[in-house]
């Protein structure tokens, strides 16, 4: 049993508060990634869990049992760290085996286990290596190894591919969800990377200024994130929000851009005349031809991973950005006309930067009754 | 035949030259930069490319060769007396000078009336969204924020050469494709050369004419974005350029008659119609027999007649997607546009096209060919 | 920048030349006089040209100190000892209870810990000479005057404040991760004080050790008024060649070449930990 539940946790460091009330459950064997902006209180949230800060307040349960006031030596947690806090005075190896030594076991055991763990990093060959002679991303996976050789039911990743190159982070990003599935432990992984979260998640909790703004799986944070802040921090390029007044005619709610009409979900009805953003993500986006496309001018075309973005403006001079797969023709300067694909496009309430939930004529009828 | 802007000649940095502890940073460099060009020296860290920006800078002298700027040598003189202006990695704002201060410091030597400085400085503020932050001090602003009056500081100012060392590492990731987009419109409008360092190859893509790719001090490649994707000279270019990198296999020759095949490992082969390939190609192939080749992860596809790998990962990622799979002894990675099911262990067949495939030299690296052609 | 001509180079080299010499010109002086009579020490105009004399270091190692007007014997060698034992015995003590204080001081910032830390240093500012009269006053009551352990309780106002103030800084530069990540892998806090805190802090705790003995070897005021003959250090020792008769620079010299021995050959020793110690953030992580 390695569930993990935090109540009410709270942490000030002097008159600021870095954790405010963070309530979390994290079911036994899956993978949470906490995801927030440097200074959201990420690393001091799996701290606490860690032991090695004490909370103010609120109570951190595994599998049941109350840990808030168990010592970090007997919680039975692995952690890695993002600045891999490998020990400069002993050997890979050594490392490695600190959470064995820990125990009384015999010498072959931890022998055993260390070649293991190493094989399965790839990191045999380096084994007698201080950290210093080992490249960054030895590091990174000795860090690691010693996370994992004694087979936590918990697990505490903070930021772990952070400073490796590109390159490694990519290859590592791919291996990790594997490596811990065999492993069947409880994840908890903190990143400010939105792609590592959303390829390693199974949920995401986004950590704003020391509270849980939103949690949920990949899709729901990207497909409907609870607000304006949460929008703008999954997806690259960012998504582009402009300010809307939602009509209502015949045809159905529609707002303008460019003298042009961009028809809205009807479920926004309620919205009609109020003071909105429109969110449109940048891949919804493309270059038409159509008469019903909105006019836009070029400004700069940046090639982008097999994907050109291009900022083009408005009649009113707002900028956009749009994003379309590499090699397909688009006019690089001067004047073009753009198509929206509505299921890329969010309303949020400008006022609150809340997302508004449309509502659909079948929910609008259930609460009625 | 124009002169270029800048042109290095046969450039090297050694430092601690005759120690034991020498270390030859950059190796016969030889780089030329046309006018109203945007150059990104791209590389990881310890590949030359910070030195060299310093040479062209002037704060380090070069060991040997040259550095001319429209065609008269300037490695001799003092950094202030180059006509280039410079953008830190490291922000270097003045202290106790405001942001509005420290941009308008860059005009200094231009004379120019209060007004025109006003006017430039409030230009460059909207350009970087440092308005509301122009009168602060730049230890009360975070390092995005500095960052962004650095640039300010470097753009503004009316120089042959704008040096931008790591200029958006530490931008806000929010802002970081919006002002890619301005600041390039920036530049090209005013007819601007820029050269600028990073380690990001996000920025130099999006940013840059040309690309120079360096590693171990040496030159790799300098070319065009499209070209280090579709014509990478060898494998360190091709592996470093693309975002998954490209997926590569050590392949041997089994036969160039109608077909060619290509035997991988684990018994994984690859076939292609022989018309795909040029006959010199051919004759190339079968002269080396043993390989190495490479297809980028967006040009590899997914359909009912491929080779089959086992899927290990299958990440969503918003607008894309990445599936990695077991497949020829090691693992193959896979980009689609659209979200896709595969569970992991699921068998999944993939096609390369001739193409969309790189040949590389077993011993040296160099590229043989791309698609069907000769490199 | 590096623009440098080969003038440049050479008028640095005269310059650090000039500096070399104005610094170790005394210590070289000292050295030669050490092996010259009184005689020739003392003519005028000074002279480099002399036939060198082991007398003053033999008059030294057997005490027995001649004057033109009688014969007295020193106790140098005992002096010599005296400081030995003084030095090494303070610094053994601060690091004691330096060192795991210190730790305490990086480590767990607690109400009032910074203010209990200026008070230790503080220790350092007060003059000496104005801390001694009720100190010798103290210590003659309790019986502690002329006693090593009344002394080496005495030095500990030298040896702790400069040990805690820098060792606690190299406790600081060791990321706090590196001793989190060995007690989540399940050890205590006191093994991981000992397996990682001091292995760390190590050529830190060597280079105050080191500086903390200078310093206490060079004390003069202390032994001075709270330690007699038989206590007192070659500092103090050395006032006994001022005699009725005159002042023997030619023992004086030879004394003082052999109180920097000692300390001189730790500070070679040491140096390679001094280096290390110096460059300890670059193990970091």
């Amino acid at each position: 049993m390695s569930r993990i539940t935090l109540e009410n946790l709270t942490k000030r460091f002097k008159e600021t508060t870095v954790l405010d009330g963070i309530n979390l459950e994290v079911p036994e064997g899956t993978t949470l990634v906490l995801f927030g902006s440097s200074g959201a209180g990420k690393t001091v949230l799996l701290r606490c869990i860690a032991g090695a800060i004490e909370p103010d307040n609120g109570r951190i349960l595994i599998g049941g049992s109350d840990f808030t006031d168990v010592p970090p030596e007997e919680r039975g947690i692995g952690m890695a760290f993002q600045n891999f806090a490998l020990f400069p005075h002993m050997s890979a190896f050594d490392n490695i085996a600190t959470p064995l030594t820990a125990r009384t076991l015999e010498k072959s055991a931890i022998q055993k286990a260390v070649d293991g763990v190493s094989r399965l990093l790839k990191i045999e060959h380096v084994l007698s290596h201080k950290p210093k002679a080992l490249s960054n991303g030895q590091k990174q996976r000795t860090a690691l190894a010693r996370a994992l050789v004694s087979e936590p039911k918990v697990l505490l990743l903070d930021d772990p591919l952070r400073n490796v190159d590109a390159k490694l982070r990519f290859e590592m990003r791919l291996e990790l969800p594997r490596l811990l599935a065999d492993r069947g432990a409880t994840v908890i992984y903190v990143t400010q990377d939105y792609k590592e979260a959303m390829a390693l998640g199974d949920r995401i909790a986004v950590l704003e200024a020391g509270r849980i703004t939103q949690i949920g799986t990949p899709e729901d944070i990207y497909r409907r994130p609870a607000n304006i802040d949460i929008a703008k921090l999954f997806g690259d390029p960012t998504i582009n929000l402009l300010d809307v007044i939602p009509q209502r005619d015949a045809s159905g709610v529609f707002a303008t851009l460019s003298d042009q009409r961009i028809p809205l979900d009807d479920g926004y009805t309620e919205f009609v005349g109020e003071d909105c953003v429109l969110g449109l993500r940048p891949e919804a986006l493309s270059f038409a031809e159509s008469s019903k496309a909105v006019p836009v001018t070029v400004e700069a075309e940046t090639p982008f991973n097999e994907k050109t973005v291009t900022l083009v403006t408005t009649l009113r001079k707002r900028e956009i950005l749009l994003s379309r797969p590499a090699g397909t023709p688009a006019p690089s300067s001067g004047s073009a006309r753009m198509a929206i694909d509505p299921r890329g496009a969010i309303l949020f309430d400008r006022a609150s930067g809340n997302r508004i939930d449309p509502k659909s004529t079948a929910s609008a009828e259930e609460a009625a009754a | 035949m124009t002169t270029p802007l800048l042109d290095l000649r046969q450039v090297n940095k050694k430092y601690n030259e005759g120690s034991k502890h020498q270390v030859h940073a950059v190796r016969e460099l030889n780089l030329a930069v046309e006018p109203g060009e945007i150059v990104a020296l791209l590389g990881s860290s310890g590949c030359g490319k910070t030195s060299t920006l310093r040479m062209i800078a002037g704060f380090e002298e070069v060991s040997s060769g040259s550095i001319l700027i429209k065609g008269s040598p300037i490695h001799q003189r003092p950094p202030a007396k180059r006509g280039v202006a410079m953008a830190f990695e490291g922000y270097s704002l003045y202290p106790p000078l405001t942001v509005r201060e420290n941009i308008a410091f860059a005009l200094k030597g231009e004379k120019l009336d209060r007004q025109e400085v006003d006017r430039k400085v409030l230009e460059i503020a909207d350009l970087l969204e440092i308005h509301d932050i122009l009168d602060r001090y730049p230890s009360s602003i975070s390092g995005g924020q500095q960052q962004r009056a650095s640039l300010g500081r470097a753009l503004i100012r009316n120089a042959d050469l704008h040096l931008l060392d790591e200029p958006m590492g530490q931008l806000e990731p929010q802002l970081r494709a919006i002002l890619r987009g301005r600041i390039k419109h920036f530049i090209k409008e005013r007819g601007l050369t820029a050269i600028l360092v990073t380690h990001d190859q996000t920025e130099a893509n999006a940013l840059a004419d040309r690309i120079a790719v360096m590693e171990g001090g040496v030159l790799q490649q300098f070319g065009s974005p499209a070209e280090l994707k579709d014509a990478p000279a060898n494998l360190f270019t091709g592996t470093f350029i693309g975002e998954p990198p490209m997926n590569i296999f050590n392949a041997e020759l089994e036969d160039t008659g109608d077909v060619v095949r290509m035997r991988l490992e684990k018994e994984v082969y690859l076939t292609f119609p022989g018309s795909a390939f040029s006959g010199n190609l051919r004759a190339l192939l079968a002269k080396e027999q043993q390989f190495v080749i490479g297809v980028r992860p967006h040009a590899v596809h997914i359909h009912q007649d491929g080779e089959p790998g086992t899927v290990f990962a299958n990440q969503w990622l918003g607008d894309q997607t990445h599936i990695a799979a077991n497949f020829a002894g090691s693992s193959i990675i896979s980009v689609q546009h659209d979200r896709t099911d595969y569970r992991n262990g699921d068998t999944i067949r993939v096609g390369i096209k001739a193409s969309d495939l790189h040949v590389f030299s077993r011993s040296s690296g160099n590229a043989l060919s791309h698609g069907g052609d000769i490199a | 920048m590096e623009h440098q001509s080969t003038l440049e180079r050479w008028l640095r080299g005269i310059a650090l030349s000039l500096v070399v010499l104005f610094f170790m010109f005394p210590i070289f002086w000292i050295l030669l006089m050490s092996l010259q009579t009184n005689e020739t020490i003392l003519r005028s105009p000074p002279s480099m040209v002399f036939t060198p004399t082991l007398n003053n270091y033999a008059a030294i190692i057997a005490g027995r100190l001649d004057s033109n007007v009688a014969t007295m014997s020193i106790e140098f060698m005992r002096n010599l000892m005296n400081s030995f034992i003084l030095s090494a015995a303070s610094v053994a003590v601060s690091l004691l209870l330096g060192v795991p204080a210190a730790y305490a001081f990086a480590r767990h910032k607690f109400r009032g810990s910074e203010d209990i830390a200026f008070t230790l240093l503080s220790f350092r500012f007060a003059p000496p000479l104005l801390v001694l009269l009720p100190l010798t006053l103290y210590f003659q009551e309790l019986g502690l005057a002329n006693t090593y352990f009344g002394l080496i309780w005495v030095y500990q106002l030298i040896c702790l404040p400069l040990i805690l103030w820098i060792v606690r800084g190299y406790f600081e530069d060791i990321s706090p991760d590196i001793e989190h990540a060995y007690r989540i892998a399940g050890h205590g806090w006191f093994a991981t004080f000992r397996k990682i805190a001091l292995p760390l802090a190590g050529p830190g705790i060597a280079a105050a050790g080191l500086l903390a003995f200078i310093f206490a070897w060079n004390n003069f005021v202390f032994a001075l008024v709270l330690a007699s003959a038989d206590k007192q250090p070659v500092t103090v020792g050395a006032l006994a060649f001022v005699t009725a008769s005159g002042i023997q620079y030619g023992q004086i010299a030879a004394a003082i070449v052999l109180s920097i021995t000692p300390t001189l050959a730790l500070a070679l020793w040491a140096q390679r930990y001094l280096v290390e110690g110096l460059s300890l953030g670059a193990v970091k992580g």
